[in-house]
């Protein structure tokens, strides 16, 4: 069965593809769509990225989104009083890299619910952004080196493509080839195991979640500098898209356990059936029972793989 | 104890030739027994000889491929677990849960109507239908306390009385005693006498051949999936069970002991932890095996976390090899030289999800790193060690791919040990090494645990099996409320002055709390 559940999420996107190429040739399968499309899911498959890495560790991250939106904030207020993007781009991936220690900490050494932790942190988060941002868009003093990082392209492929490539691959390596990505699914196998047979579980939880924060604060200036503008709610839509992606990723491995090139699957499937449904004209509101009942599809088909 | 005197009357339980096949897997074939009431019945096997699928089948989680099942005579069919229970059978686990916040009348009651006064759930009523038999059967068990309060034998009894009092009538308990030091076990088969003398028929699975040789009135061996031998009255012994298992008899231990003139690995001085009360003073030579016995919660596994950094130490100090050391974490205690085998594996020792060699090489992944110095696992080292560590514990597996908890019980201990088996150690640590394994399995890890200290390391053991630490142990130590309270040297201890010297008081009906 499980067999079924793995190949058939390769075989969903597949078949996705084809069904939108056959009902929209002209609008879907063109290369100015597919571009448009890795624009659309670099933001995305980043923010998934975060998300991973922290349920590889059996944990949660709601601050994901909040972490984004503190970071591009930090960043346009910055520019906005004038510094250079040398010193705003990295004090905003600093701000996102401390909320994530933050939860880590609250998870990892006081044994908070990383539920509750993430979801009481990124709201102290998302305030931050409304006390920083005043609470309306900002836009002003954007300098070009800064719109570049995620509106340019490279060797006639959008740039934001390169950062799926470099985070997600960098992500990959680290969790399947590296000792530390060997703890992180240690934790997640069995946290208590993990720490008696000696593993700094504290200090890795720690990091995870401090990485997750670092990861999510880069996607969120990344969208800053897509869109050129700032709202202290910007990150907030994430949420939900990313840990689909994740769960409908977790349908691809054997034992359910999730993983970059799953998650990426996820990101992928979302993005095309979103941006399939938009070209045929599906009303939103059709679009968001779908993308809802997807996921609790990918569930459902894990839990019968795993019952096995 | 005696025979029931009403093995004659007509059964309430038959099984008759039941089959079960998964795949080409054979897991029972002609599998048969007869159940009376008021009769307690053992059921042993090896891992593996259809024991679990048995219960399963008896419990209606899985139907039969062949055979008859007949209740009180009559052929029944079990499609689902409900129909079984109907039937008044009572599969309980030792571990089935309860819910920890609520006390023993409020476990009893889970799952089952309330009694109700003018719409209200009606406790007085609870109270009475619980207090009635428990009064008869476990008088001593509190329950008006949260079970998380209670011990682990307190919480077995009120899964016995759950069950007692939902019209249970044929109890079948698996592993039941596993948990439970020898004493508990014994307060454990009184309760089960008072059971079974209420005409409650019992089915015993267990490991320990001893306590079904004690317990049980007749016991039926399975293996290779089929009932081979049902013995009883004199030829209810632990040879026997052994023989018709199928299992080698335990080879008569050879073992000699360390030499006198080894050097002393491990010293400990005025060892104090937040439940070792009394300082401890200890000194382990090399090639030495120390067994620490005692009830749950006595301090003899809290000496071993300590000395493995995952408790903390109030006062004293250790010294290895002559070398002062503090630990703080199990990182530091590996680095000493230190290895470690947990007690229950299930919760604190296997990565289920996870593969054999991930399994076996997390604890030491540094040593695998490529040129000795880049982060990176390398593969191949890391395959070639789990096999060599494998043959070295002789585990038995598909391939070093599959996940651990396809593995049997015994093969994921031997998985635990295996992660230990590359490297000499200085002092090694094993908390309850044979729990939930079968007699072979056993028999080898006592094997790999003599060879262990054979290769010079200093062995501390602390289990709650009397035959383990008197077989095991160079010395057995017993602790008794955070301290050590007799010691004797390999031939001196007998079982008997072991369970003595646990216990807190001489054995005393009115003592069910054990600490």
């Amino acid at each position: 069965m499980h067999h079924i559940g793995r190949f058939g999420t390769v075989i969903a996107f597949v078949l996705l593809c084809v069904g939108f190429s056959i009902a929209a040739p002209a609008a879907f399968a063109s290369q100015a769509n597919v571009f448009n499309l890795l624009q659309q899911l670099a933001t995305l498959s980043i923010v998934a990225t975060a998300a991973t890495l922290v349920m590889t560790i059996g944990e949660f991250d709601l601050s994901v989104g909040f972490a984004a939106s503190l970071a591009a904030v930090v960043c346009f207020v910055m520019f906005g009083a004038g510094y250079s993007p040398w010193l705003a781009v990295p004090a905003a991936v600093v701000a996102g890299l401390l909320g994530g220690i933050g939860n880590g900490v609250l998870v990892a050494v006081y044994g908070v619910p990383s539920f509750v932790a993430t979801l009481a942190l990124g709201t102290i988060l998302s305030g931050l952004s409304f006390g920083l941002s005043g609470g309306g868009s900002l836009f002003q003093n954007v300098p070009a080196e800064f719109t570049s990082l995620g509106r340019g392209s490279l060797l006639g492929v959008p740039v934001l493509a390169f950062w799926i490539v470099v985070v997600m691959g960098a992500a990959s390596f680290v969790l399947s080839l590296t000792e530390f990505g060997r703890r992180l699914r240690a934790i997640g196998g069995n946290m208590l195991a993990a720490r008696l047979a000696g593993l700094p579980v504290r200090r890795d939880v720690i990091v995870t979640f401090g990485v997750a924060g670092g990861l999510s604060s880069l996607a969120g200036l990344l969208l800053a500098s897509r869109l050129g503008s700032v709202q202290p709610t910007m990150g907030e839509p994430f949420l939900l898209p990313a840990y689909a992606a994740v769960f409908i990723g977790t349908t691809a491995s054997p034992t359910g356990s999730p993983s970059i090139p799953g998650t990426l699957l996820g990101v992928a499937i979302t993005g095309v059936l979103a941006n399939g449904m938009t070209i045929l004209g599906v009303e939103p509101f059709v679009q968001k029972m779908l993308t809802g009942a997807i996921i609790i599809v990918a569930v459902l088909v894990r839990r019968l793989g795993r019952a096995r | 104890m005696s025979a029931a005197g009403n093995s004659s009357a007509s059964p309430v339980l038959v099984l008759d030739g039941l089959g079960k096949s998964f795949g080409a897997t054979r897991a029972l074939d002609r599998a048969s027994l007869s159940l009376a009431a008021g009769e307690i019945l053992g059921l042993v096997g090896h891992n593996g000889a259809g024991k679990s699928t048995l219960i399963k089948i008896v419990g209606g989680a899985q139907a039969p491929d062949r055979g008859k099942i007949l209740v009180d005579g009559m052929p029944v069919r079990f499609d689902t677990p409900h129909q079984s229970y109907a039937a008044g059978i009572r599969v309980i686990h030792q571990d089935a849960p309860l819910v920890p916040a609520f006390d023993t009348i409020d476990n009893c009651f889970l799952g089952r109507p309330y009694p109700k006064r003018l719409g209200t759930i009606d406790r007085s009523a609870m109270r009475q239908a619980i207090a009635s038999v428990a009064t008869e059967i476990a008088p001593e068990l509190p329950l008006y306390r949260p079970v998380a309060e209670l011990t682990v034998a307190e919480r077995q009894f009120v899964r016995l009385l759950r069950a007692v009092v939902d019209a249970g009538r044929m109890l079948i308990l698996d592993e039941p005693t596993a948990a439970l030091p020898a004493e508990d076990a014994r307060r454990f088969f009184e309760v089960l006498g008072r059971i079974r003398s209420r005409g409650t028929a019992i089915v015993f699975v267990s490991h320990r051949l001893d306590e079904v040789v004690e317990l049980c009135d007749r016991a039926v061996v399975l293996r290779d999936g089929a009932s081979v031998a049902e013995l009883t009255g004199d030829d209810l012994s632990v040879g026997r069970l052994i023989a018709e298992m199928g299992g080698g008899a335990a080879a008569a231990s050879t073992r000699t002991g360390p030499s006198p003139a080894a050097p002393a690995v491990l010293r400990i001085l005025g060892f104090r932890t937040p439940r070792i009360g009394e300082p401890v003073s200890l000194t382990v030579r090399a090639g030495e095996v120390v067994a620490l016995y005692g009830l749950l919660g006595s301090g003899r596994s809290s000496l071993l976390n300590a000395l493995w950094g995952v408790e903390p130490i109030i006062a004293g100090d250790i010294l290895i090899d002559e070398v002062r050391y503090r630990p703080h974490d199990p990182g530091s205690a590996v680095k000493a030289g230190i290895s470690y085998v947990p007690a229950d594996r299930h919760r604190t020792g296997l990565f289920p999800a996870l593969d054999l060699v991930f399994n076996k090489t997390l604890p030491l992944l540094r040593s695998y790193r490529r040129w000795g110095v880049l982060p990176i696992p390398d593969a191949a080292a890391e395959r070639r060690a789990f096999l060599e560590a494998a043959r070295n514990v002789s585990m038995s597996f598909g391939s070093p791919a599959q996940l651990a908890r396809t593995l049997s019980g015994g093969n994921q201990q031997k998985l635990i040990f295996s992660r230990w088996a590359n490297r000499h150690s200085k002092v090694m640590l094993l908390d309850e090494p044979t729990e939930g394994v079968d007699v072979m399995a056993k028999q080898t890890i006592k094997d790999i645990i003599h060879a262990i200290a054979a290769d010079g390391d200093a062995v501390l053991v602390s289990t709650s099996d009397r035959e383990e630490a008197l077989e095991l142990g160079d010395r057995v130590l017993v602790f008794r409320d955070g301290a050590i309270v007799e010691q004797w040297v390999r031939g001196e201890a007998t079982a008997a002055g072991l369970s003595a010297a646990a216990q807190a008081k001489p054995a005393q009906a009115a003592t069910v709390r054990a600490r």
